[in-house]
């Protein structure tokens, strides 16, 4: 879909940037247009145009090599709730520390507005850090991780007490689309994924912020069904290295009152009905199990698979239902945003799956 | 005072919802006239616990007395605290069926005290037949804990018993105690449990509206109906009505019991002709399938009804209220509904 060039308010003076801008013709394309021509020509964007990605390739990576340890534990084992984000405007990376100083200004005003006289002792200061998680991105087209804590006296801590880490978000963008990447203006850094945990009044402080400063948009981000399926089938796929223990779904029936099924498979059965269900491989065997690229097709038969059993004892049609959530030892995943990855070897995997989720979620 | 029995207090007034306070302390027929309108309602619950304190360390409560009006709005006006979980008497003796209540109430307080030393126990009558046992148990070296006690509910010259906050070491005693007194020759576990005590009850004993199969199953049609569009009307109708019938020959009729869950556990062969590889597995494929839902039985009608399950119900579902159970597992050797195609 073109968009118009209303980002012309936001056009830098410098007439050579506009000058090249307009050169490559580069109004700035959708995520969607760089999918599929078809898009371009209707008012509305291909449906099909509009899918993840139908194959991809799973790798564990030991990250521990990449990436400081401690940055990764505090992004492991804890659930985390999903938005993605539009492109954000002039942010630099450089320029942390000071974007540290003005959110935590923000976060102090907002929470002084309404109060006329000066509390005495009730005031909670916010101390906010900004930093990178560094060797996260796959490609050198994503940009680096950026890692928002905040940390603040609790409510009735005496003198001496430290400040607690109270709500904690990161940005990032792992294996992002680089047809859309490369689209963009100089300016924009595509950090597509947003997780948040902790208080929700200070998530919602955090984004308008970032929205005031970077005029940049956020929207909650649903995992769809065909997204959670391939995390369960990428879970599974990965039983043979680290045990899921356990492949759990949880359906929701549209019956009134509403039925929840929740449809837990063995492992090791889950792990062989996956084997089962994998085409061939036509390369060659040097390659290892794991590298292998999955198809779309086979975590539908996979899921098929699953279903018919389920239906084969109670004549009951789980595709009438909604897929709401997936969980395993390696992590869990809800339809209504929330993620939990518990496995550091397979966080590069999981966050590009949900990349690409956020980038298609995104409006523009 | 006693400590416990001041915990004990704090407990009991705390689980009473603030607005059933007045009704349960009226009842209270330890309280007098003037000791009943000296409480203020409007204070909190801890100023009215304290307060309770001070009238009961005049004239000195025993734990006993302290529990005995508890008792009935403790759990009788509120059984859907908790998890209760229904057992089912087997093999019964000659006299079982003559067994009535006092001899029960003799039989169980003695039994149940030659097998363990300090135990509380509080039998009492409810007005629907059933015998509610309020049990506090202690051991050999400390006295009765009334802070955890297990309730039993048992319908005389019905083999049903219900059972709730029960450990594992209590069960056997308990059991013993049950067995003896009722004059039956062993229990075992119904399979049947859920939080609202009259919903499994009324699985269990039947007590719900049932639908049997007929013939000729046409309801009157009603005169002025409001109908979307005639065409698709007439040709879902026969089908609605079929998969309504069915369904509620499945589950009943009307009103259903409350049941909360129900656990299969699935231990059959995978079969599927598309996927070769898997069904010529030897092993069985283990799954836990759990049905949830605020009202169970409802749902699983309701999606028989709407074509969501197809009709006729399988027996794997129709189990739950035909053997009124909520857990069960299944194997391809299993009776019934094992190896469906």
């Amino acid at each position: 879909m073109e968009r118009p060039q209303n980002s012309v308010v936001r056009t830098p003076i410098d007439s050579i940037v506009a000058q090249r801008r307009s050169k490559n013709k580069s109004y700035r394309q959708s995520y969607r247009s760089c999918l599929g021509a078809a898009s371009r020509l209707g008012h509305t964007p291909g449906w099909t145009a509009r899918r993840l990605n139908t194959s991809r390739r799973t790798k564990s990576h030991n990250i521990t090599e990449k990436v400081n340890p401690e940055d990764l534990a505090l992004l492991v084992k804890t659930e985390w709730q999903l938005s993605y984000v539009t492109p954000l405007y002039q942010f630099r990376h450089t320029q942390l520390r000071s974007y540290s100083r003005q959110l935590s200004a923000f976060i102090t005003a907002e929470k002084q507005q309404g109060l006329a006289v000066e509390v005495e002792g009730a005031q909670t200061s916010f101390r906010v850090s900004f930093s990178v998680v560094q060797g996260l991105g796959e490609t050198d087209d994503d940009a680096e991780t950026v890692l928002v804590q905040i940390h603040s006296k609790p409510v009735f801590a005496g003198k001496d007490e430290a400040q607690k880490l109270v709500w904690s978000g990161w940005l990032t963008c792992i294996n992002g689309n680089p047809e859309y990447l490369h689209s963009l203006p100089k300016d924009f850094t595509c950090l597509p994924l947003f997780g948040s945990r902790g208080a929700e009044n200070l998530t919602s402080l955090v984004k308008s912020w970032f929205q005031q400063t970077f005029d940049c948009c956020f929207g909650p981000l649903e995992i769809n069904q065909t997204c959670l399926q391939w995390l369960a089938a990428l879970w599974t796929n990965c039983h043979i290295e680290s045990s899921i223990q356990h492949l759990k779904m949880i359906w929701t029936l549209p019956v009134e009152p509403p039925l929840q099924i929740t449809y837990t498979v063995n492992p090791q059965d889950a792990w062989e009905l996956w084997n089962s269900v994998r085409t061939p491989s036509l390369e060659s065997r040097e390659e290892e199990e794991t590298a292998r690229s999955i198809d779309i097709e086979e975590v539908t038969r996979f899921m098929q698979g699953l279903m018919s059993h389920f239906y084969r004892h109670f004549r009951l049609d789980l595709s009438a239902g909604r897929l709401s959530q997936v969980s395993s030892a390696l992590g869990s995943a809800k339809f209504s945003g929330r993620v939990k990855m518990s496995n550091s070897r397979y966080v590069l995997t999981t966050l590009s799956l949900l990349t690409e989720c956020a980038l298609l979620k995104m409006p523009i | 005072m006693d400590n416990t029995v001041k915990r004990l207090l704090e407990r009991l007034v705390r689980r009473i919802p603030s607005r059933m306070l007045k009704t349960t302390l009226d009842k209270w027929s330890r309280l007098t006239a003037t000791q009943r309108q000296s409480i203020d309602y409007t204070e909190s619950k801890w100023a009215l616990t304290e307060k309770l304190l001070a009238i009961c360390e005049v004239f000195g409560c025993s734990l006993t007395v302290l529990v005995s009006p508890w008792f009935h709005t403790d759990v009788i006006e509120n059984p859907n605290l908790g998890m209760w979980h229904a057992f089912q008497l087997m093999d019964p003796q000659d006299d079982a069926h003559s067994v009535e209540l006092t001899q029960f109430k003799e039989q169980f307080k003695s039994h149940l005290s030659e097998l363990i030393r300090h135990v509380s126990i509080k039998i009492k009558k409810h007005t629907d037949e059933a015998v509610w046992i309020r049990i506090a148990w202690g051991d050999t070296f400390s006295r009765p804990n009334h802070l955890k006690p297990t309730y039993v509910v048992h319908y005389l010259q019905t083999p049903y018993v219900f059972l709730s906050s029960l450990t594992s070491k209590q069960k056997p005693l308990l059991s013993q105690a049950l067995v003896l007194s009722t004059r039956y020759q062993a229990i075992k576990d119904a399979n049947l449990s859920g939080r609202k005590l009259t919903a499994i009850r009324d699985l269990l004993m039947k007590q719900y509206l049932q639908v049997f199969p007929t013939k000729f199953p046409s309801p009157l049609a009603e005169r002025n109906r409001v109908v979307s569009n005639l065409h698709i009307e007439k040709e879902q109708a026969g089908s609605a009505a079929n998969r309504h019938q069915m369904a509620c020959e499945a589950f009943g009729d009307g009103l259903l019991p409350q049941l909360q869950s129900a656990v299969y556990k699935l231990e059959t062969k995978f079969r599927d002709h598309t996927n070769k590889t898997m069904t010529e597995r030897d092993e069985p494929f283990r799954c836990v399938v759990k049905f949830a839902s605020t009202n169970l039985l409802e749902s699983l009608r309701h999606s028989a009804s709407s074509g969501v399950a197809s009709t006729p119900v399988t027996p794997l579902l129709s189990s739950v209220p035909l053997k009124g159970k909520n857990y069960f597992v299944i194997t391809d050797n299993g009776p019934g509904p094992s190896s469906q195609k």
